[in-house]
């Protein structure tokens, strides 16, 4: 199944950088595969992740998550596919994520099907200061996180396409 | 009693925008403010990095407009550095934006203004989107759009390496020319992007000005403001997105200014409100009067539609024909219906991809003088484009071994804060009335005030959520009384 691994965020701008410094993290500690793709740096949503997404059977998107009474750090996981509406992956010039794919598949786009897009989503902290580094917590935080994300996508890539069920995992 | 709404965009993202509005004892609207966040610490994060980076940084601000940032950048450091630039550079760079321009209205266009329209400002949130719009015209013009808009990407990456993080300009000029085998390959899918433009803009006939209500919305409907207008021009005042002068002309027609970039701090300044980051910029000769209309005002709007209207033709013929029906329907230039900014898009879409089929025609384009290595420092620069948001303007200044010493940015969005407060306001109070309860309907007529602006939020890129899932609460002596989503 061609897998493509992308790291969602701003490196520039604080804890925004979570998913791509993961992705960067986990594109050198994944065993080269030739199924899988690694895309350390998106910053585009909607109607412009067709073109990252076109041509992939799976994706596992590591990004960034802001959450009413989060901890920074939590680590969510969740498929487009359980999301539906609430998952958006865009700003407001743009459509959602969810909206996107149905287009692409409506109109013939060869596209992962939502519930084979695998968010691992991070809690954080500051994302509107612009800093080469993320807030001291989730700084320190980094290494257990990335150890965590990447035993997951292993096992996510070993067991194949089954259709997990979501869950919160704190 | 009184009572507030609060139309939350991202409810589970602290600092996003949101509309306020606040109800007086008798359910009419009292006032109403929009508010924006602001990203934080950008001056403070360039300042000692080496000046010719920051074309490359900047693209990072925003996931919306990043190539107009990138190229506004580019022409401050270029006056950083004396200005010495490559002609064809500037040729290049102006092409590869008018393809950013045709990429960027296509998705507002169909993704944002279209369900309005197509579906209607009052039908079900669950279908008024793209999807409903396709399910609509049919799946033949889905697989247009998303066609026109790959190619325009396509030749973005052509001409400029890749599409988003450019790192293609240069001081003096771009790091990569067109070659005659690229140009080759942009003609045919130029060709057919003209086609698109004049395909969406006979689908805005037959959609919208097919539609007596719709028409009657966009000239008469609450969606007006008495400020005036401001974009770039060139020397024959058409429309320049990617230099020129930039004019002010006031909601009558007649010219409030024109100036040069490196002078616009001599126009422009910006006012500071207490409840909002964001700051409030207004005609510096005309000084800070408050959100008012009307002739003496020092507010202006930077759209679309105050392009064309700060316009007194357009570049290109089949853009002029364009630009002539659209102010005879609205019955005259300059025009004040807000709503029209999508039908601007329209009209600047066409001059975009007259002008693409123009440099594919020019003998010069493939040339390889596309840098100069500037051989001094002088150390300030402005930059202005016209993203297609509004007016964009980066100044820098660097010391003497060009190193980043200060920097300063209006945003388009910025430009436009208080009409898009005013409009807001004028919008809500015309349709939230005592004893009627504002319903979904209301509620997106409410935001399609703000949406014609395409106001941008530059950190809003990806986060999760990152749409805007509009929510309505409303409050009664301060407590929660009841809360509408969409």
């Amino acid at each position: 199944m061609r897998t493509l691994l992308l790291g969602m965020g701003n490196p520039i701008l604080s804890d925004d950088a979570i998913g791509v410094r993961l992705a960067a993290e986990l594109g050198r500690r994944l065993p080269p595969r030739p199924d899988l793709d690694v895309r350390e740096e998106c910053s585009v949503g909607g109607l412009n992740l067709l073109d990252v997404l076109t041509g992939y059977q799976r994706v596992i998107v590591l990004d960034a998550v802001k959450t009413a009474a989060g901890v920074p750090g939590d680590v969510y996981r969740f498929s487009a596919g359980d999301l539906g509406d609430t998952l958006h992956l865009t700003n407001i010039h743009d459509v959602n994520l969810a909206t996107a794919l149905e287009l692409g598949h409506r109109l013939g786009v060869p596209l992962p099907r939502p519930a084979q897009v695998h968010v691992f989503a991070v809690e954080v902290d500051d994302v509107v200061t612009f800093s080469e580094r993320m807030t001291p917590a989730l700084e320190a935080a980094f290494p257990h996180l990335a150890d965590e994300v990447l035993e997951q996508v292993e096992a996510l890539l070993a067991a194949g396409w089954s259709g997990f069920a979501s869950r919160v995992n704190p | 009693m009184a009572r507030t709404i609060t139309i939350d965009p991202i409810t589970r993202l602290e600092g996003h925008g949101k509309v306020e509005i606040f109800l007086d004892d008798r359910g009419a609207v009292q006032d109403c403010f929009f508010q924006i966040p602001e990203l934080r610490g950008f001056e403070r994060f360039v300042v000692g990095r080496p000046i010719e980076e920051l074309p490359r940084i900047v693209t990072r601000i925003c996931g919306v407009c990043p190539a107009s940032h990138h190229m506004a950048s580019a022409k401050a450091v270029d006056g950083c550095f004396g200005n010495q630039v490559a002609p064809l550079a500037h040729k290049l760079r102006d092409m590869y934006y008018h393809a950013h321009y045709i990429h960027s209205h296509i998705a507002h266009f169909y993704a944002l203004a279209a369900p309005d329209f197509v579906l209607g400002p009052d039908a079900d949130p669950a279908v008024r989107n793209i999807l409903g719009v396709v399910a609509k015209v049919g799946l033949e013009i889905g697989g247009k759009v998303i066609r026109a808009r790959a190619l325009a990407q396509e030749i973005q990456q052509i001409l400029g390496g890749r599409f988003t993080h450019l790192v293609w300009c240069l001081p003096g000029g771009v790091s990569k020319g067109l070659t005659a085998g690229e140009l080759e390959q942009i003609k045919p899918m130029v060709a057919e992007l003209a086609s698109f433009t004049t395909f969406s803009l006979q689908l805005f006939r037959d959609v919208v000005l097919g539609n007596p209500g719709y028409v009657d919305l966009i000239l008469h409907g609450p969606y007006t403001l008495d400020v005036h207008n401001m974009g770039l021009v060139d020397a024959d005042n058409a429309p320049n997105f990617y230099d020129g002068q930039v004019r002010v002309v006031d909601y009558e027609g007649r010219e409030i200014c024109r100036y040069e970039a490196k002078d616009y701090a001599q126009h422009v300044a910006e006012h500071v409100e207490p409840w909002t980051y964001l700051k409030f910029p207004y005609l510096k000769q005309r000084g800070w009067k408050g959100f008012k209309e009307g002739p003496d005002s020092s507010l202006y709007c930077a759209t679309p539609l105050s392009r064309l209207n700060v316009a007194d033709r357009m570049a290109t013929p089949r853009a002029q024909e364009a630009f002539e029906e659209m102010y005879a329907t609205l019955g005259g230039h300059p025009c004040k219906a807000l709503l029209a900014c999508h039908w601007a898009r329209l009209v600047e879409m066409v001059q975009n991809a007259e002008m693409l089929e123009r440099y594919c025609a020019d003998p010069e384009i493939t040339g390889t003088q596309y840098r100069v290595i500037p051989d001094r420092v002088t150390g300030e620069g402005v930059g202005i484009v016209e993203a297609m948001r509004g007016t964009l303007t980066h100044h820098y200044t660097c010391d003497a071994n060009a190193i980043c010493t200060s920097a300063n940015l209006i945003v388009g969005t910025t430009n436009n804060n208080a009409p898009i407060q005013m409009v807001t306001k004028k919008v809500a109070q015309a349709l939230i009335q005592p004893g009627k309860e504002p319903d979904n309907g209301i509620l997106n007529m409410v935001e399609m005030a703000f949406r014609a602006f395409d106001p941008c939020y530059s950190c809003a890129t990806h986060y999760l959520p990152g749409q805007m899932p509009l929510t309505v609460a409303i409050h009664k002596n301060g407590s929660l009384w009841r809360e509408l989503r969409r």
